[in-house]
Order: structure tokens, then C-alpha cells, then sequence
């Protein structure tokens, strides 16, 4: 276990979620001055004032508000979601997708739009796939006989893989017309949220729920063995970490679609940070991931409109250079 | 539906707690009006402009649209067929014909919609493309109001409905009206010259790689009918079939003919010409049509189409005196 992994109170947890407390402010600010319409930070003001043009109320209030609060809290879910798939698994490549959540999302949403449905059942249908993928890998990985984190990884991932095979050929076999909104729902795509209070209530009870358990936690993302002999119900505490974790990744998934990096790469940066004390990390977490979502999500719809970016290349180009940074300073 | 939330809204204001509220008269002449509302709303429709889209939905104007927004190339050609050009405020990318069209200010592209440009054009109609124009945006400007019309021209039929449908929406019924009646003409006569000529098999090629075709319910399959020509994909159940080339070799058809990426004869023809065994390139028909003029659902289908049934044209004529069809 590397030096990173390891609990360190090197900051006060105040100045922590205080600074990034700041700092998402500023990016939900910024995410709504900017756009493909250029308005003035005073055109801005007398909206939130409740004075302002027609067009400015309804640029800011109705489209971009509410995406830059779908962004937020997607970005935090999967921040959280990604912190608790690390401590669970115990392996640094866990990220929210990799028990194969998204992928039964993604064969729902699938389905839906082949059906022709509509987009409440397209959502509908993306939450009911999250969930059956989650309980078919519970099912499976709690069998009979021992249980490891291996064994639910491997479970996972074959799962993931199999709902990639049907994902790949239903997309050959019936080539609809809904393909290019279909992939960029597999890319993941802000576009299609909507405001909904529902991730940012998840958000919140995910805190909640966890941060009782995070003494805990602290015990069991060093080892089992240790959790055990200390008096943590190992068990139990996996089986409510996975649930909670592929709840929160659902809620997600169906917000937003399949928007990779996120969930890897921020419990990572932070840990390297402030060091592995769940209480501290999974509530930055929901800063962290909210922040950068946000920022990668204004990125995504500005740089080359008109038309759009996959919000995930904007996450990734934003999050391997900083993250790489940080590991490359931390062997030093 | 207004009258209701403004009845409620105002009529019966929470009374101050303990105060003794003063018995009014019921102003029964305002209830009356206001019972009223609803008919004096559906008469004022009546006298506005009302058409039924491709979805079946009824779109309401109250005058004819000032400002339009398109949302595919082919919705732009038909507006500009229709006259209603100097009103199109805005289009999405690729909306290239006519010329004029090129200067529009672009929103996006036809199946990723820049949302704030859209609203920043301030359209009064907006000319949606039903299968491939995304959805959920346009689910949400029609929460905020604005008005959509969702074009799904899929048969020859629906290309005219549309053009004059569009042109009651912009007020040009005359206009739209010439444009709907030149084309059903000139798509009757091509019918009546060709439709009972000797048939010919033919692979239509939509693209390369993957090769893709199309069914008889598409529009391309239509105008293979219509000049005589028999699709040998035309059975399968999706519209727009992805097959081997093995089966392509295996239904040996009559006539391969292409569209491609741009408007220059590609080379996906070439391919075709290892198999010297095919009818097609043993007699040589192997044919190009520049795909704007038959893949679009606009009028300018009609040009395609007719270069169509030329090259079934000049297939029957290659036959031998001997060579059965």
C-alpha cells in the first residue's frame, strides 16, 4: 500500500471543502456566463435580479441553469460513486462503470429508443437497466462459497463486457434513426438533461448516508483482515457500500449517460491531496467531480459551436494533465 | 387553458385571516365572459392558421411565420421551394442548396442542435426533421412555447403534402401550391413512361463500407418501382439494410447504382468490376446518381429519379436479343 493510500490529516477538512466550496461556486457561475450567445455579466446580474430581456431569462434560466445544475451533481455522483467502487474493490483502476452499471443503462436506454419510446421511458428504461445489472452481479458474485472483492470485479467486468456485446449488436442489427443521439448518450451527453431534482436529492443522502460509515470505510480500505479484527461487520459495510455506489452511479447514468474519467481520476487526485480519510474525501469528492463536470460540460458546448463536444473528451483532457502532475509530484 | 390558470389566479384571492370578507354581488356578467373565454379562443384558432404535421399533431399560427428556423438541408430546399426564404433566420450545416442557402446563419447540425442560437434567432416556427432531429431538445423549446412542425416526407405523396403544408404555415399557398403540382407532374409522367417497362434487378448502393442499401418502403425504393425496376433488397424488413457483399453477388442484380459522399461518381463503383461475372459489369451498368438528388426528400428528387430511370434505361437496352430479363 502506497504512502497515498494511506489516512493523513494534512489539511483541516474546513480549508478543504471551504476552498472547493469556492471553487465550485465560481464554476457554476462561469458555466452560466458563458455560451454559444454571448451575454454581459450585467445582462446576467439583471436576470438573477429578476429584470432582463425575454431571450436573456430564457437562455440563462431555462437552458443553461439547469444544465450546469445537471452537470454539478452528475460530476459529484460520480466522484462519489468512483471514491466508494476504490474503497470497496480495493484496486485504483475501480471506477463507477466498471461492475457494468452503465452498460445495462445503456441496453435500457437502447432498447427504449429502438421501441421508439418516449424519453421518460428512455430514462425509465436506463435506470431499470442500471439496476437489473447491478442486482445480476450481486446475485452472482453473493453465490455460494467465499466471497472476495475479486470475485465481484471479475463478475463485474464479465457482465460489463456481455452488456457491451449486446449494446454493439443491437446498434449493428437495428440502425435507427435515433443512432447519433444513441451514441453520444454512450459518450455521454449533458444535452439531453434536463432540471430534475433527482440527482442533486442523491447527491445529498449519498453524503449523508455515507459519512456515518466513513470511520469505518477508513478501516476497510486498508484491508479486510484489519476491518475484522477491529470490529467492522465487513460483510455487511461491502454489500452496503456496492448498493449505495451502484445507486448513486445509476442515478448518473440515466442523468447523463456514460460520461467516463470523472469517477476514476478525482477520488485519485484528491487522495493525493488530502490524503484517504473518507469523511473528508467523499465530500470533496462531490465538489471535486461537480466542479470539473461543470467546467468540462461549458468547455464542451462553447469551444467549437455551434456544434458540440463529448463532454468525456473534455474530462479526460482537463483530468490527465492534473492528474499525472499530482502523481508524478507525489513519488518526489 | 390561459383563462383557467387566470381564473384561478385572480378570482379567488385567500381572504385576510379574521377579517369578515363583505358580501359582493357575484359579477355575473364577467363569469359569464369568462365561461366564454375558451370558445372566443378556439374561434380566434379557426382564423389563424392551422395545418396537421407528420406526426399528426395539429400546429397553430396565428399569421403566417416571420421568422423560421430549419432543421435539415432538405426542410431549407423545401422552404426555399415554397418562397418562404427571406424569412428563414436560421439552418443547420450541410444546408447547401440552393446557393442562397449557404449564407443562413448555422445552429448546429441536423441531429446536434446548438439550443442558445436557436433561441437567440427567435424563431416563430420551427421546421423539425420528425426521425432525425434529436429529440429531447426539441422536447424542451416545445415546453418553452415555441412552435414546431415535425416534416417526415417519406413517399412521393408526402413531399408534395409537405411543400404545401409549409406553404400555408408561411403564407405562401400559391407559391407552394405550383411548386407541389410541378413535381407531382413531372413525378406522373416518369411514372406513366416507365413504370410498366420490362423490369430490371438493381442493387441501389447508399454507401460503401459498410455497404448499405435500402428497402422498398424507402423513398429510393419507391422511385426504383416507379421506373421499373425491381429492388433486390426490397423484401427485407429494415429500411435501410446493411448486406454482404456476398449476397449482393449471390441476387446477381440487373444494375448496381450508387449515390456516394459528394456529388462525384465515387470509387466504390470499382469494387464492383473484379466480379466479371455479374450482369451488372458483364453489361457494363454500372451507374452513378449524385446523392442530393435522390437521397433528399426534396422536389429536386424528381431530376434524380428521372437520371434513375434512364439507367434502367439503357440497362434494358444492353440486353441481347437473346439474354432473358
Amino acid at each position: 500500500m502506497t504512502a497515498a493510500l494511506r489516512p493523513r490529516p494534512a489539511h483541516s477538512p474546513l480549508m478543504v471543502l471551504g476552498t472547493l466550496g469556492i471553487v465550485a461556486a465560481l464554476s457554476v457561475l462561469t458555466s452560466v456566463m458563458l455560451g454559444s450567445v454571448p451575454l454581459s455579466p450585467g445582462e446576467v446580474r439583471a436576470v438573477f435580479l429578476g429584470q432582463g430581456s425575454d431571450l436573456a431569462r430564457m437562455l440563462i434560466l431555462d437552458l443553461r441553469l439547469p444544465r450546469t445544475l445537471a452537470a454539478f451533481a452528475t460530476g459529484g455522483l460520480l466522484a462519489v460513486a468512483g471514491a466508494l467502487m476504490q474503497v470497496l474493490l480495493r484496486n485504483p483502476l475501480a471506477d463507477p462503470y466498471v461492475l457494468g452499471i452503465s452498460g445495462g443503462a445503456a441496453v435500457g436506454a437502447l432498447l427504449a429508443m429502438i421501441s421508439g419510446l418516449g424519453l421518460a421511458w428512455v430514462s425509465g428504461s436506463a435506470f431499470a437497466g442500471a439496476l437489473l445489472s447491478t442486482l445480476i452481479v450481486f446475485g452472482l458474485a453473493h453465490g455460494t462459497g467465499s466471497w472476495t472483492p475479486t470475485r465481484l470485479l471479475l463478475t463485474g467486468v464479465v457482465v460489463a463486457a456481455g452488456w457491451g456485446a449486446v449494446i454493439t449488436f443491437l446498434l449493428a442489427v437495428r440502425p435507427s434513426p435515433e443512432l447519433p443521439g444513441m451514441l453520444y448518450w454512450l459518450m455521454g451527453d449533458l444535452a439531453h438533461a434536463r432540471g430534475n431534482a433527482l440527482p442533486w436529492l442523491t447527491l445529498f443522502v449519498i453524503i449523508a448516508l455515507a459519512l456515518p460509515l466513513g470511520r469505518s470505510l477508513n478501516v476497510l480500505a486498508r484491508g479486510p483482515l484489519q476491518a475484522a479484527v477491529l470490529g467492522v461487520p465487513v460483510r455487511r459495510l461491502e454489500w452496503t457500500v456496492y448498493l449505495l455506489a451502484a445507486l448513486v452511479t445509476a442515478v448518473a447514468v440515466t442523468t447523463a449517460g456514460t460520461i467516463g474519467f470523472v469517477g476514476l481520476i478525482i477520488p485519485h487526485m484528491l487522495r493525493l491531496v488530502i490524503g484517504n480519510d473518507q469523511r473528508l474525501l467523499l465530500p470533496a469528492s462531490a465538489l471535486a467531480g461537480g466542479i470539473l463536470l461543470t467546467l468540462a460540460d461549458t468547455l464542451a458546448r462553447t469551444i467549437i459551436a455551434p456544434e458540440q463536444l463529448p463532454v468525456g473528451v473534455i474530462t479526460a483532457m482537463l483530468g490527465v494533465p492534473v492528474f499525472l502532475f499530482l502523481l508524478y509530484r507525489s513519488r518526489t | 387553458m390561459t383563462a383557467g390558470a387566470e381564473g384561478s389566479g385572480s378570482g379567488s384571492g385567500p381572504a385576510p385571516a379574521g377579517a369578515r370578507a363583505p358580501r359582493r354581488p357575484v359579477p355575473w356578467p364577467a363569469l359569464v365572459l369568462w365561461l366564454c373565454l375558451p370558445f372566443a379562443q378556439a374561434g380566434a384558432s379557426e382564423r389563424g392558421i392551422v395545418v396537421v404535421d407528420d406526426r399528426g399533431r395539429s400546429v397553430e399560427l396565428a399569421e403566417p411565420a416571420q421568422r423560421i428556423v430549419s432543421l435539415a438541408p432538405h426542410l431549407t430546399e423545401l422552404l426555399f421551394a415554397v418562397g418562404a426564404a427571406d424569412r428563414l433566420v436560421a439552418t443547420v450545416a450541410h444546408a447547401d442548396f440552393p446557393a442562397a442557402a449557404r449564407e443562413i446563419p448555422r445552429i448546429g447540425t441536423a441531429t446536434q442542435l446548438d439550443l442558445e442560437r436557436l433561441m437567440a434567432a427567435r424563431p416563430d416556427l420551427i421546421i423539425a426533421w420528425d426521425s432525425g432531429s434529436p429529440r429531447a431538445p426539441l422536447e424542451r423549446l416545445e415546453h418553452l412555447g415555441l412552435t414546431i412542425y415535425y416534416s417526415e416526407p417519406s413517399d412521393f405523396g408526402g413531399i408534395g403534402k409537405d411543400l404545401r403544408r409549409l406553404g400555408r404555415l408561411t403564407g405562401s399557398d400559391d407559391l407552394a401550391e405550383r411548386a407541389a403540382k410541378d413535381f407531382e407532374d413531372a413525378i406522373d409522367a416518369l411514372r406513366a413512361r416507365y413504370a410498366d417497362r420490362p423490369p430490371v434487378t438493381i442493387f441501389y448502393q447508399v454507401w460503401d463500407q459498410p455497404l448499405m442499401t435500402v428497402n422498398d418502403a424507402h423513398l429510393i425504393g419507391e422511385a426504383i418501382r416507379l421506373c421499373g425496376g425491381r429492388n433486390v433488397f426490397g423484401h427485407l424488413e429494415v429500411l435501410v439494410p446493411r448486406p454482404g457483399r456476398e449476397t449482393v453477388l449471390a441476387a446477381d442484380p440487373e444494375a448496381i447504382v450508387s449515390g456516394g459522399p459528394g456529388e462525384d461518381r465515387p470509387d466504390w463503383l470499382e469494387p464492383w468490376e473484379h466480379w466479371t461475372g455479374l450482369t451488372a459489369v458483364r453489361r457494363d451498368n454500372l451507374f452513378f446518381i449524385p446523392p442530393s438528388l435522390i437521397q433528399r426528400h426534396t422536389p429536386r428528387i424528381a431530376e434524380g429519379t428521372r437520371m434513375l430511370c434512364e439507367a434502367l434505361e439503357t440497362a434494358r437496352s444492353r440486353r441481347g436479343p437473346e439474354t432473358p430479363p
